[in-house]
């Protein structure tokens, strides 16, 4: 029996601002994710996570000194969403050369409460703070507005469709309970809401949360023996344009279309050996209501300038033809840049969605974009 | 919000842009542009990158009337429209800008543009754009 499944998840209460540091709040989660997988912390044997956020602020050694876990691996890869999402797949690639048993991936961010949150991070491109900052282009929301108002012009994008995905995303929200925000959101709240940067209203933009979450992955074989349903790394994909973080938001021909994210659902899928037909449910990055739609159509579930009026329909929605972000997502459940959704997808294929629970899941896709780069995660029961 | 360009990287664009010219990195090797500025030319690796003058009419890629303050420095010149344009003498090159002559109701795509650049003792050498 080849092949890995996630056996533990936790994740932190949803917060704005936690009252316990970064640290406390990451060992907090990895702790939690091993009981759950039935394991004791000291069996970790190998660490995987995004290659910039964690070991600049929690890094591998710190984890590994409080678990007591000695480490035969461990990797890192991309920054934030693309690297937690696409972890299992050097967490694979360990596990079945013998060079780790159980291998956990974690992440947690203090943006809520760290002086600059989620703005100070493109800090770390020289040419956005030479070229970028001082003309007021200084904060996501203003990249993410350009492709929203190019995105209108050129493929039909509506106020209509931001605000349809959105409102689905709070309704799955609060079906499934413990996020975030509980303030329900109608169409009309929507358009009542406050212009962030134009067509981005406060709904439109992710959260900003304080907190962590984990996973351990171990051979499917190990996984039978786990205290939880185990749910199967069906496949992995990753893929990074030759194309860097300075650039990736204003040059290139085409800024409406994210091609690392077609390249790393084709890896996936084929390696999956299924459609994108046969996905039951998906848990899509949505820092942005408009980066979300992009991707629900390079992922390949529609063609371009559909997404809208996909979710404009309801199809998004628990019940819908392709429910996205069931657990609310970025906007509407917690920011933590993905690891929310990878827990989430596995709470749907153990049964455990409660009141946002998809009927029948069985396959679900998570991806994570961390510009240029995006990764792909296959799950299934 | 005056510019920090003292790295050697980036700082010919200012430098340009205060002598009245708009200029962008270009490689002698493969004879052409690239932009933002790298240590070598992308398209072909070559070590050596010269820059180039060319003309400043753009047209309007992309805006956004931004309505939040991100920074404290923003926050007082709430709303402010900031502009992604396309250099029309060098297609694949766009510059992130703040517009002026000009208001929100009269923005759309493809909107003719002119560079307004820096007189040449200002301490501030962003470039601007205006309709033309």
């Amino acid at each position: 029996m080849g092949g890995i499944a996630i056996t533990g998840i936790a994740e932190t209460t949803p917060t704005r601002r936690a009252d316990k540091g970064l640290h406390e709040l990451v060992v907090e989660a990895a702790l939690a994710a091993c009981a759950d997988a039935g394991i004791g912390p000291e069996e970790i044997d190998g660490i995987v996570t995004d290659g910039v956020v964690m070991p600049t602020t929690v890094p591998h050694d710190f984890v590994a000194a409080q678990l007591g876990a000695s480490r035969g691996f461990d990797a890192a890869l991309s920054y934030g969403g693309a690297g937690t999402t696409a972890a299992p797949m050097l967490a694979e690639m360990a596990i079945a050369s013998g060079r780790a048993t159980n291998v956990l991936c974690y992440f947690g961010v203090d943006w809520g409460t760290r002086t600059g949150g989620p703005y100070a991070f493109h800090d770390l491109y020289p040419a956005k703070l030479a070229y970028e900052k001082p003309y007021g282009f200084n904060a996501q929301p203003t990249y993410f507005a350009l492709w929203a108002r190019r995105y209108m012009h050129e493929l039909g994008l509506r106020e209509e469709h931001l605000a349809a995905l959105c409102v689905a995303q709070r309704e799955n929200a609060l079906a499934h309970g413990g996020g975030q925000t509980s303030a329900p959101l109608t169409r009309d709240d929507y358009f009542a809401s406050r212009m962030i940067a134009e067509p981005l209203r406060v709904p439109d933009c992710c959260l900003i949360s304080d907190g962590a979450g984990a996973f351990v992955m171990t051979s499917r074989e190990r996984a039978l023996d786990a205290p939880r349903p185990p749910v199967h790394v069906l496949a992995t994909g990753y893929a990074a344009e030759p194309t860097s973080g300075e650039d990736v938001f204003t040059q290139g021909p085409d800024l409406l279309t994210l091609p690392a994210v077609r390249a790393a659902a084709d890896q996936a899928l084929g390696r999956a050996g299924i459609g994108i037909g046969d996905v039951d449910f998906a848990e899509v990055y949505d820092c942005f209501s408009i980066s979300c739609l992009m991707q629900i159509e390079d992922l390949g579930f529609c063609a371009k300038g559909e997404a809208g009026p996909l979710a404009l329909a309801g199809e998004t929605r628990i019940g819908g033809r392709l429910p996205v972000n069931t657990h609310g997502g970025l906007m509407s459940y917690s920011y933590l840049l993905g690891v929310e959704h990878v827990i989430e997808a596995v709470r749907q294929l153990r049964g455990d969605g409660g009141g946002a629970q998809v009927a029948g899941a069985e396959i679900g896709l998570v991806g994570g974009l961390s510009p240029p780069d995006y990764g792909v995660l296959v799950l299934g029961r | 919000m005056s510019v920090d360009a003292d790295d050697p990287r980036f700082r010919p664009f200012f430098d340009a842009a205060r002598d009245g010219r708009l200029a962008f990195p270009w490689c002698p090797a493969c004879e052409r542009f690239h932009w933002y500025p790298m240590p070598r030319c992308p398209h072909c690796r070559a070590g050596e990158v010269a820059w180039r003058d060319v003309d400043g009419a753009a047209r309007l890629y992309s805006w956004s009337v931004v309505r939040h303050g991100f920074d404290e420095a923003w926050a007082a010149h709430l709303p402010y429209i900031v502009a992604l344009v396309d250099i029309e003498a060098v297609p694949g090159i766009r510059l992130i800008t703040n517009l002026v002559e000009t208001a929100p109701d009269a923005l759309a795509i493809d909107l003719p543009l002119a560079a307004v650049l820096p007189p040449a003792d200002s301490a501030d050498a962003r470039v601007l754009f205006r309709p033309r």
